[in-house]
């Protein structure tokens, strides 16, 4: 099992911190002028209250029988204002990194911050998210609580595609409450889809069959989901071309990616027009892989109610009655 | 000299006050910004990235002019929820080769800094032809036009890549060369497919 978090920890481990302090050279640039402005500005503000000439008052022409130019400083709060701030300031540097590669008293770094987070994250759900990614499929589908939060790493990840319904997106994202996988539906297929992603590639035949090769399969293919491909003509043609991956009988080959073609689940149509372009021209279908983004407790979440779905809809049960909506749910989990 | 005596001085010659405002203006950036550029460990790319081909940097300049930063930021800071959201946190290393850097500041839609390779190229055409017709939900509009515009007419590319080899980008003549040819076919939505599919992936690897 591997930390929740996988990537950050690998940099952190790496040494190559969030912000680098800078050199010899340029601490002593920003310490100087630094300090050179703070004081440069207590002068002024010590100056313009304690050392102002106020007798230029008395200097300054006077118009209109009583106006005449002063020099009075501000009210005195002001100077506590700023001298106040310039006291902070001094703290501040005094306790965080500011003055060039000088750390502060307090060593604070915002690496360090990250690594305390990730720390705190850890303690307090890190036990439980090693029980979730290492629990048995079957009881994690059935824990509400826990599905809900499967839910939601389903809506964050994977909706996009495959629909907050879980339903797909004909002609592009398989639908995953069917009991039709690709790829296989077992646990450790749809784990292996997730973490590693899946490329299927369905070459174009146009050029190796022709026209009227390409129209035979197609009708042969139509006829075979509809179980009337008996007699068929285009059965040579399939037997050389098309049976190595999708089987002598069609069935297909879950190692391959290759589909069963006997049902009627077909990922990019099932009308004639449809596997005609499959057959001529091919299909390029892909399942980005998830494993550098989500971790080990969130993929076991993901298969459990996966295959959850998968069976309910072999039990001819809706999808939807196991899962809480999502977004009305507000329960805690950390996912 | 007292600061009333200096202000006055100051009042009294125009010069002497602009050079003085100058000054004082100038310690901000002579204290942050004079350090960071100058230290290597910041401007320098992230070992084994390479600055965008040509197909690439033609998509990220159609998402400047799109206004995509304005919604997307590109980086994730160093912050648990962020990280959990969206991957590693941004490094300096990588925005070496974006001129100018699109970290943005706002997210109207999510950060993009790890999108690279998050979503197939399928998704991402979909997507921005029209959002609604992947995500029912989405707020982001649609960019019907990416699709019926050629990549190569998006400006010319040569010039861009020289410009930037100008500044330091390590194109050779080879791949200026070759960069209209790069982009033959390509609509502008696969140049920005392209640029998306590489945010925040080291080439050749992952992120």
């Amino acid at each position: 099992m591997k930390a929740p978090i996988t990537m950050p920890a690998a940099i952190l481990r790496k040494g190559i911190p969030v912000a680098e302090l800078p050199g010899d050279f340029w601490t002593g640039w920003i310490a100087t002028l630094t300090v050179a402005s703070l004081a440069g500005l207590g002068w002024l503000i010590y100056s313009v209250y304690f050392s102002a000439d106020t007798h230029a008052e008395q200097d300054s022409p006077v118009w209109d029988g009583e106006l005449r130019e002063g020099e009075h400083p501000a009210p005195i709060w002001w100077f506590w204002l700023i001298f106040g701030s310039l006291v902070i300031s001094v703290l501040y540097l005094m306790l965080y990194p500011g003055l060039g590669s000088h750390a502060g008293a307090l060593r604070w770094s915002q690496g360090g911050e990250l690594e305390r987070s990730i720390g705190a994250f850890d303690n307090e759900f890190g036990r439980a998210r090693r029980l979730v990614a290492e629990a048995n499929i079957e009881e994690l589908s059935q824990d509400r609580a826990l599905m809900a939060s499967a839910q939601r790493v389903y809506d964050r990840n994977c909706a996009v595609c495959h629909g907050y319904d879980a339903k797909g997106l004909t002609p592009y994202f398989p639908d995953l409450t069917d009991d039709t996988w690709q790829w296989g539906g077992g646990a450790e297929q749809i784990e292996h889809s997730i973490r590693y992603g899946r490329h299927a590639v369905m070459v174009g035949w146009l050029q190796v069959v022709g026209e009227d090769g390409v129209d035979q399969l197609a009708d042969y293919t139509l006829a075979l989901s509809r179980g009337a491909a008996e007699g068929h003509a285009g059965r040579t043609a399939w037997l050389q071309f098309c049976a190595a991956c999708h089987g002598p009988d069609g069935t297909g080959n879950p190692l391959l990616g290759a589909p069963n073609l006997t049902h009627d689940v077909y990922l990019y149509g099932r009308d004639i027009d449809a596997i005609r372009h499959s057959i001529a021209v091919g299909r390029n279908g892909q399942m980005p892989a998830f494993g550098e983004r989500l971790d080990d407790t969130q993929i076991r979440l993901l298969v459990a109610l996966l295959t959850s779905l998968s069976d309910r809809s072999r039990q001819g049960l809706p999808a939807s009655d196991t899962l809480p909506d999502p977004r009305s749910d507000d329960a805690d989990h950390a996912t | 000299m007292n600061a009333v005596g200096l202000h006055r001085k100051l009042e009294e010659n125009a010069g002497l006050l602009i050079f003085g405002i100058l000054f004082v203006s100038a310690i901000g950036g002579l204290v942050q910004v004079l350090p960071s550029v100058m230290q290597e460990s910041l401007v320098a790319p992230d070992v084994g990235r390479a600055p965008y081909g040509p197909l690439e940097l033609t998509g990220r300049d159609i998402y400047i002019r799109e206004g995509c930063s304005t919604c997307h930021s590109q980086q994730v800071r160093p912050l648990l929820a962020e990280i959990k959201r969206y991957g590693p946190y941004s490094r300096a290393g990588e925005s070496a080769y974006d001129r100018p850097f699109l970290w943005g500041s706002k997210r109207t839609g999510p950060d993009l800094h790890r999108v690279g390779g998050r979503y197939t190229d399928l998704w991402h055409r979909l997507h921005l032809l029209d959002p609604r017709s992947v995500v029912p939900n989405s707020i982001m509009p649609a960019y019907p036009w990416l699709g019926e515009r050629p990549a190569g007419a998006a400006g010319d590319i040569q010039a861009k890549m020289r410009a930037l080899k100008l500044l330091g980008h390590p194109y050779t003549e080879e791949q200026i060369a070759g960069a209209p040819e790069a982009l033959a076919g390509m609509m502008e939505v696969d140049a920005l497919v392209a640029y998306l599919q590489v945010l925040g992936v080291a080439p050749g690897g992952t992120p």
